[in-house]
């Protein structure tokens, strides 16, 4: 601690109980730097091994989502060929979040909840949120906490099974909200390294009933393509997690990769610091000793 | 109207009772990899008012 005395414009060094980190000016002590070094090889553990644990879980991933991929297109196709639109006299919309419990992942959460950010900046009367995974809840619930009709957690830390996925369904079904067109806001998994924000379109009974072009698809009654919704909705949202899931795990890798290697290099330039400053330590006591026995 | 539907189920619930009997049909070597897509772990909350209301299991 420093304290100015009068208009000397001196500096004393005033010794004060923590007399022990008094140090030099822009000099960090020995052993404050060692800790730090020592805090920071800690963290770089930590990330290599999440690092590690993501790319297994990565794998396992992209595997499952190959498999899963013709499910989605396949209900997605439905929607495209008999060009459905949503009714105009329900304005209401549902907007499925789809992200995960668990952070350190990059922008995979926030990129889904900025999108759905601006959806609810146009319109947040008419728009319903269920948001899939406490960090899009997290985020959305401050401002819009008002527009979520139902939250999920307990999502992430194991890979989504379609039973989940039909637990979300039936459940979105059996609430008492009525909207004719929905979107499910996930992120498409591209590459190791990209990802691309995108929705998937759900539409009600309604919507589909009206639909100029359902004649193309053969011996359809009521029935038929009510069930078919119901489990359309589940086989979507069952995509749209394992894409989810693929894409977070793979940015989970790189976030970790990219904090290994910064870590790597304040490990570097602590070493340095460190080096530095003890051969500087070890040359000021030469010096003290030096001067000492030639004043004798 | 089908029966499962009468009976207050939707397609589903009918779908996962049907997987569920066919997994307990496979053979013991496939059926523990496919028990193990059986499972789930969500949680769904309902929320109103920017508040969650009730546990529910679904």
């Amino acid at each position: 601690m420093f304290v100015r005395f009068g208009n000397f414009g001196s500096f004393v060094p005033l010794l004060v109980q923590n007399g022990q980190q008094q140090q030099q000016r822009g000099m960090a002590t020995l052993k404050s730097i060692s800790m730090r070094l020592k805090s920071v090889k800690n963290i770089q553990k930590i990330t290599q091994s999440m690092k590690m644990v993501s790319a297994a879980k990565y794998a396992r991933a992209e595997r499952d989502l190959k498999a899963v991929r013709p499910i989605g297109d396949g209900a997605t196709q439905f929607y495209e060929k008999a060009e459905i639109q949503p009714v105009q006299d329900i304005p209401q919309k549902l907007v499925i979040a789809i992200s995960s419990d668990r952070g350190l992942c990059g922008a995979v959460h926030t990129s889904v909840a900025r999108y759905i950010r601006g959806e609810l900046a146009k319109d947040d009367q008419n728009i319903k949120v269920v948001c899939v995974g406490d960090k899009s809840r997290a985020i959305l619930q401050r401002l819009y906490g008002k527009t979520i009709i139902m939250a999920c957690n307990e999502i992430g830390r194991l890979p989504p099974t379609f039973i989940d996925a039909s637990k979300l369904a039936d459940a979105i079904l059996k609430s008492e909200y009525k909207f004719s067109a929905g979107q499910i806001v996930y992120n498409k998994f591209r590459s190791v390294v990209s990802y691309n924000t995108s929705i998937l379109p759900v539409f009600s009974l309604a919507s589909v009933t009206a639909a100029p072009k359902l004649s193309v698809y053969d011996s359809l009654d009521d029935e038929v393509i009510q069930s078919y919704l119901e489990f359309s909705l589940a086989s979507l949202l069952f995509y749209a997690m394992k894409e989810g899931a693929c894409s977070e795990q793979s940015s989970r890798m790189t976030a970790m990769d990219n904090a290994s290697k910064n870590a790597g290099e304040m490990i570097d330039k602590l070493t340095l610091t460190f080096n530095r400053t003890r051969q500087a330590v070890i040359t000021r006591e030469l010096i003290e000793i030096i001067s000492g026995a030639s004043a004798l | 109207m089908s029966a499962w539907r009468a009976a207050g189920l939707n397609y589903i619930n009918f779908s996962n009772i049907a997987a569920k009997l066919l997994r307990q049909a496979l053979k013991a070597d496939l059926r523990a990899e496919a028990d193990k897509r059986s499972g789930t772990h969500i949680k769904i909350t309902k929320w109103q008012e920017g508040k969650p209301i009730k546990e529910s299991t679904y």
